[in-house]
């Protein structure tokens, strides 16, 4: 199965940044239909047809995210989240960088769908260098009258802010954004209310990922039909996938959903010579491994549910013979230890304590029992926190331990002690 | 007073409309919290007391809440840092095509660990987590610009060519001399005897009042020179009461030897 190009198109050919090049392609014609012909309902009707699900990783429909607006409340904002962090996802970066303008329209789509008047983006506070390109994006479109007052004569006003962040993966969370987005720190809120009903300043607020809200202008421009042909029965269009690891040529593969693993690491080029396969991680940091008995399995978001993983943000990390699944858990686990908001207890502590544990096992420093204590510790953090990331903990820990049981079996040190 | 604290009611008079802007952007002005620390990290190199002062009052917030904003988020350097600042990706895609070897490779040339900041003040060095470049592993932002494909050569030319001034990405800021890390929570671990990776002879602490500060002049000290435990008290109520602290202890302590 080729790769498509749909979102990704031009990417790497074309220098897309300026107002110009994008419009040359057809750029903003959407933008400008959509004000002039359709209502809010017509975006949000097609967005329902087309079967679009989240691409930031919670794999929500959409549509019914945008629903679940309180009729009654004409505040409401859009925020786009650009806070991409999940380890081994690089998609945002990219279309953030290479075409800022399709992300704005995208958001503009968005914004009108759900009839706000001001919307932000959330940057990733690393993204310096994206945050320059969309700002200058923006500043042509705001010149060439595609948001502000009365746009294209109409009576829709639209602001939008750009808001970068300043380092911290829970920022990705949407209430932990939301904090975030107002000055605070960024510490996911209890939930309910979810912020359709009480989101940004208390009012009612949709947080989308820039692949979905980018995905809305060619579902505008070839109709819901043609991306809901396209998938699974219940994974429509495409996803833009992260390859990355033990591939030859790692990089972002857009390619339609249902479309198996095998295909999608050939895509990117196959294990290097002579290596052999061991493992994917197909839905970023926060998804557990899927192994050689998967490979025949559709890349979507039912497949990797019911294969023990998910699809998540589409990172998709490759794992040959020569990796230390020890220390690539160690790793996750460091990682999600040290992004931990800190505010529920299981996760705060449960996390920094396997790190602990894990750190000492990568080491060859274990002690006998090592191993039954991570998979019980792991197996009481998931499900008792106010957000997924101590729900992140477990998965990829989990699925290597049980997969490769020696690798850390064979870290106890032989003569045992306690060190501490 | 330094250098820096002379110049800072001129600059935060340069930056005001600045920040009067940024916080219009908004429809309650304390989200304007990251944008404006932002602005004065690029001008300070950090985000000093002062900053984090004025900011509080443009705001119309506490300063406590603005410092434990600022301390939420690791791009915010609360203490003064170098002029380059290198953040080498430790992530999981980066970790198995050869990140620690490029880190270890790091720390020889820079004689610093995790954390560190050298001692002629031109580089600090950090472990970051992923940068959302995996399909370019290794990499690293260096003053928040990209650098991809690492490799012990290429390293050795960029370290080159930023002391030799002729970098591609300018230098940070640098309104008063780094200590040894910038992290609060480092110097902590240090004082509690814990070396961070990597980490060259770490024979002066600069212990901020945790364990082997047994007199407690360290964290006292700490009390006087940090503007940002002060606000609202003047410098000199503040030697004042710090003298009075002293006295009491000592007279506490005479007590206790008769």
């Amino acid at each position: 199965m080729p790769v498509t190009k749909i979102l990704t198109a031009g990417i790497g050919e074309v220098d897309m940044r300026g107002i110009g090049a994008y419009r040359q392609r057809g750029g903003y014609k959407q933008w400008e239909r959509v004000v002039r012909e359709l209502q809010p309902s017509d975006v949000l009707d097609l967005a329902e047809k087309s079967g679009l699900r989240g691409r930031g990783g919670a794999a929500f429909p959409t549509a019914r995210k945008w629903s679940f607006l309180p009729s009654d409340k004409q505040l409401r904002y859009l925020v786009c989240n650009c806070d991409e962090a999940e380890p081994g996802t690089f998609k945002d970066h990219m279309l953030l960088e290479d075409a800022p303008h399709l992300v704005l329209e995208g958001m503009l789509i968005g914004a009108y769908g759900i009839a706000c008047h001001h919307a932000f983006i959330y940057i990733r506070g690393e993204f310096k260098r994206g945050y320059e390109i969309f700002c200058a994006a923006l500043e042509e479109a705001r010149n060439a009258g595609y948001l502000g007052r009365s746009i294209f004569g109409g009576v829709y006003d639209l602001e939008i802010t750009v808001h970068r962040g300043a380092g911290a993966y829970i920022c990705g969370e949407e209430t932990g954004l939301l904090n975030s987005l107002e000055g605070k720190r960024g510490e996911p809120r209890l939930k309910p209310p979810f912020p359709a009903v009480e989101g940004l300043y208390g009012m009612p607020t949709v947080v989308n990922n820039v692949e979905t809200l980018a995905y809305l202008v060619p579902i505008l421009e070839r109709g819901a039909q043609w991306f809901a042909s396209v998938g699974t029965e219940r994974s429509k269009g495409y996803k833009i996938v992260s390859v990355s690891g033990h591939v030859r040529n790692p990089g972002n593969y857009e390619v339609a959903l249902g479309t198996t693993v095998r295909e999608i690491i050939e895509l990117a080029g196959g294990l290097r010579p002579g290596r052999k396969f061991m493992a994917v991680q197909p839905g970023g940091g926060s998804s557990a491994c899927i192994f050689e008995e998967h490979l025949n399995l559709p890349y979507d978001y039912e497949s990797m549910t019911k294969a023990g993983s998910m699809l998540g943000s589409g990172g998709f990390v490759v794992f040959d013979d020569s990796t230390d699944f020890v220390n690539a858990a160690y790793n996750l686990v460091r990682f999600f230890a040290h992004e931990s908001c800190g505010q529920c207890t299981p996760c705060r502590e449960g996390g920094s304590w396997m790190e602990r544990v894990l750190e000492r096992l990568v080491q060859g420093r274990g002690i006998p029992g090592d191993y039954e204590m991570l998979l019980r510790v792991s197996g009481s953090i998931t499900g008792l926190n106010l957000c997924a990331l101590g729900d992140s903990i477990e998965p990829f820990l989990k699925s290597v331990m049980l997969r490769f049981p020696d690798q850390f079996k064979s870290r106890v040190a032989a003569e045992a002690g306690r060190q501490w | 007073m330094t250098e820096r604290e002379k110049n800072f009611p001129a600059l935060l008079e340069r930056l005001a409309p600045k920040c009067s802007e940024l916080m219009a952007r908004y429809e309650q002005k304390r989200s304007a919290l990251l944008p404006i620390v932002h602005l004065f990290q690029e001008h300070e190199g950090y985000v000093s007391g002062e900053a984090m002062a004025a900011t509080a009052e443009m705001l119309e917030i506490t300063p406590a809440e603005v410092e434990g904003a600022v301390s939420f988020y690791t791009l915010f350097y609360r203490r003064p840092v170098g002029k380059y600042m290198l953040q080498v990706c430790r992530g999981l895609a980066c970790t198995i095509n050869g990140a620690e070897d490029i880190m270890a490779y790091f720390r020889e040339k820079l004689g610093i660990g995790h954390l560190q900041t050298t001692d002629d003040g031109l580089f600090s060095y950090e472990e970051v987590e992923c940068l959302a470049a995996c399909d370019r592993a290794t990499c690293m932002e260096v003053n928040l610009e990209f650098a991809y494909d690492l490799i012990p050569q290429k390293i050795d030319e960029m370290l080159a060519a930023m002391r030799a001034g002729e970098y591609g990405v300018a230098p940070m800021a640098q309104t008063d001399v780094p200590g040894r890390t910038w992290s609060i929570a480092a110097d902590a671990q240090i004082a509690f005897g814990q070396k961070s990776q990597g980490a060259v002879e770490v024979e002066d602490p600069n212990n901020p009042g945790g364990i082997g500060d047994e007199s407690g002049t360290i964290m006292l000290d700490h009390l006087i020179n940090r503007d940002v435990y002060l606000f609202g008290k003047t410098t000199e109520r503040a030697v004042v009461e710090a003298r009075a602290l002293v006295e009491t202890i000592d007279e506490r302590t005479n007590h206790a030897g008769h």
